[in-house]
């Protein structure tokens, strides 16, 4: 490049020579020391640029350009030497001519690695958004895990005394040995005084020791307010914060009938994921006939269940409180949902030698249930409540006040379940049935899947002699082996000739 | 009122017999994280490096409290060394490759 500006410049331009010496004279004396050896070289290139016929703006660049090129600038010597003895005579501060070519020809411009260039924090703008957005999370996370403690906290505080009165044990994690003794009174107090919490979205209370029923499990399932992609979703599909209270039932406390009363938008879900009401159910009714609104679909398998579950007390709540209730389900069958069923096995109320939790299925476990010969069920009262602000009041406000409402609705039905029994021996023997032809299917399940395995067992037991046998390298036995073999399949095909011949007769 | 309490018909808590959901979201966000971060650390790739911090962080929010701690703690301290490694390698800003 500097070769092909030269070449241009000894032909064209040499009448511009005198104007380049005083350019250059007002430049020098407003040089600094350290950056004498820049300037230099800008002006040998200003005087080859400038002959080019390139702006003079170019040349207040320069210095910064030179700064921030990558590239090295090779200097031709000969020519520059003319240059030197011209233009640097005067100047004391210069160093001779020849050690100034030799500096010049050492000189290489380095690169300047690009984050000490100026605007340093400007250009990290992508960082500066990340960290944001990680800030803005954090926050959300500590907002939404407090607001679901102070929830849960209200919800504990207005139901305590009610269900003091009525359960021995109110409060259990299920981690200290004793419940009784004073040494672990300290242990407990996390969980008598407060709900305890399963995760920042999932607070349970564990109360055992009532007539009628075996124990009742308090789940408070919230929004995930902690998560910001779950509150947005929560926004978008109006998913509600609910209360689920789970009752087991003993086998003497609980007639045998499948019952569930829910909403419309989840009675088609439990109808479907649900074992029991998928099996003991055959369809949905509208509500309406029971006097409730024709928001609520019922589930029934036997008659009369349903005029003594859904009574008046139940058409009150329901008017009382329009959008609480999400459904009731009442079982002696419950076994959970359907797509677990395969690995699940909750927890039964008949002996079972696995007492595996359920959501852990392993291929032993499968076998251990296969090797039981009883389905295990459980016998539940499972009543889901929404937590919704009422009457333009905030969440907080409308829990405190419907807090022991909704527990009073839940001991009522308890009672009511626990004292029913059916009137009339068509429903009892109805049931019955029901369940006699469950029962069998499952056998007949049970049985196939063990015939299966039983039969993959033999086939991997003999492919394993066979390769055995093949890498035995022995052709006496492997003769031996396929002779065996040969009469074992005959002996396998000739009773069916025999039956077909017996037939045929 | 008759007392309805019956001391003699405690049962003891089981975990089991919590209702159990399908929520995969802590070991999805746990996998997330440690294949970022691998990916930030072997390519060189900075926005992985934000990814995996990000991944560790809802990991951590969605967590139970049943769940190890051991766990979200090493996720975290893998995405930040991923951070950290990624930006001493290269201190330039991050480039998004799709917007520039």
């Amino acid at each position: 490049m500097w070769t092909a500006a030269k070449k241009i410049k000894d032909d064209d331009f040499s009448e511009f020579d005198d104007f380049d010496e005083d350019e250059f004279v007002v430049e020098v004396p407003s040089s600094s020391g350290a950056n004498q050896l820049p300037i230099k070289t800008q002006s040998k290139k200003s005087d080859v640029v400038y002959n080019d016929g390139s702006s003079q703006s170019s040349m207040s660049h320069t210095t910064e350009q030179i700064l921030s090129d990558d590239v090295t600038i090779d200097e031709d010597e000969d020519d520059d030497l003319m240059f030197d003895e011209e233009e640097f005579e005067t100047s004391d501060s210069f160093p001779s001519s020849s050690s100034y070519v030799s500096s010049i020809s050492d000189l290489k411009i380095t690169e300047v690695p690009t984050n000490l260039t100026g605007n340093h924090w400007e250009a990290y703008h992508c960082e500066a958004v990340m960290v944001l957005v990680l800030l803005g999370y954090l926050i959300n996370f500590l907002v939404g895990r407090s607001k679901n403690a102070r929830l849960a906290s209200i919800i504990y505080r207005s139901q305590r005394d009610l269900l003091d009165r009525n359960f021995a044990l109110v409060g259990d994690n299920g981690q200290t040995r004793s419940i009784q003794s004073t040494d672990d009174q300290m242990n407990n107090d996390l969980t008598t005084n407060n709900m305890h919490k399963e995760s920042e979205s999932l607070y349970i209370l564990w109360c055992s020791g009532r007539t009628s029923i075996e124990n009742m499990l308090i789940e408070i399932r919230f929004i995930k307010r902690q998560c910001l992609f779950n509150s947005l979703a929560a926004m978008i599909k109006s998913i509600n914060d609910t209360i689920i209270y789970t009752i087991d039932y003993s086998k003497d406390d609980m007639e045998t009938f499948v019952f569930c009363l829910a909403k419309k938008r989840c009675a088609a879900k439990l109808h479907r994921d649900m074992n029991d009401l998928s099996q003991f159910c055959s369809e949905r009714k509208n509500a309406e006939k029971r006097g409730l609104s024709g928001n609520y679909q019922i589930l029934n398998e036997i008659g009369e269940v349903s005029s003594t579950i859904i009574d008046n007390r139940v058409a009150d709540f329901i008017e009382k409180f329009p959008d609480a209730l999400e459904y009731i389900h009442i079982s002696d069958q419950y076994t959970g949902m359907k797509v677990q069923n395969d690995t699940q096995q909750p927890s039964p109320n008949t002996p079972n030698p696995t007492n595996s939790p359920p959501t852990t299925g392993t291929a032993a476990q499968q076998q251990d249930a296969l090797n039981t010969s009883e389905r295990s069920v459980r016998r539940v009262l499972i009543i889901a409540f929404n937590l919704v602000a009422r009457n333009d009041r905030s969440l907080q406000v409308t829990t405190e006040s419907i807090g022991s409402d909704y527990l009073r609705f839940v001991l009522h039905l308890i009672e009511r379940v626990s004292s029913f029994r059916f009137t009339s021996k068509e429903s009892k023997t109805k049931a019955i049935k029901n369940r006699q032809r469950i029962e069998e299917q499952f056998l007949k399940n049970v049985y196939q899947q063990r015939q299966e395995q039983a039969q993959q067992r033999r086939e991997e037991k003999r492919r394993a002699e066979k390769e055995k046998i093949m890498q035995s390298d022995d052709p006496e036995r492997q003769r031996k082996w396929e002779e065996k073999e040969h009469k074992r399949e005959m002996k396998r095909r000739q009773p069916k000739m025999k039956q077909m011949k017996v037939k045929a007769m | 009122m008759t007392d309805n309490r019956r001391p003699a018909r405690i049962h003891r808590f089981r975990p089991s017999m919590i209702t159990p959901t399908d929520d995969a979201i802590p070991d999805y966000m746990n996998l997330m994280g440690m294949m970022f971060s691998m990916c930030s650390l072997m390519l060189k790739i900075k926005w992985c490096a934000w990814i995996a911090v990000f991944a560790a962080l809802v990991g951590f929010a969605n967590s139970r409290t049943s769940d190890d701690a051991k766990q979200v703690l090493s996720s975290f301290m893998l995405s930040i060394s991923a951070v950290v490694v990624t930006y001493m390698q290269n201190p330039a800003p991050m480039t998004i490759p799709f917007l520039q």
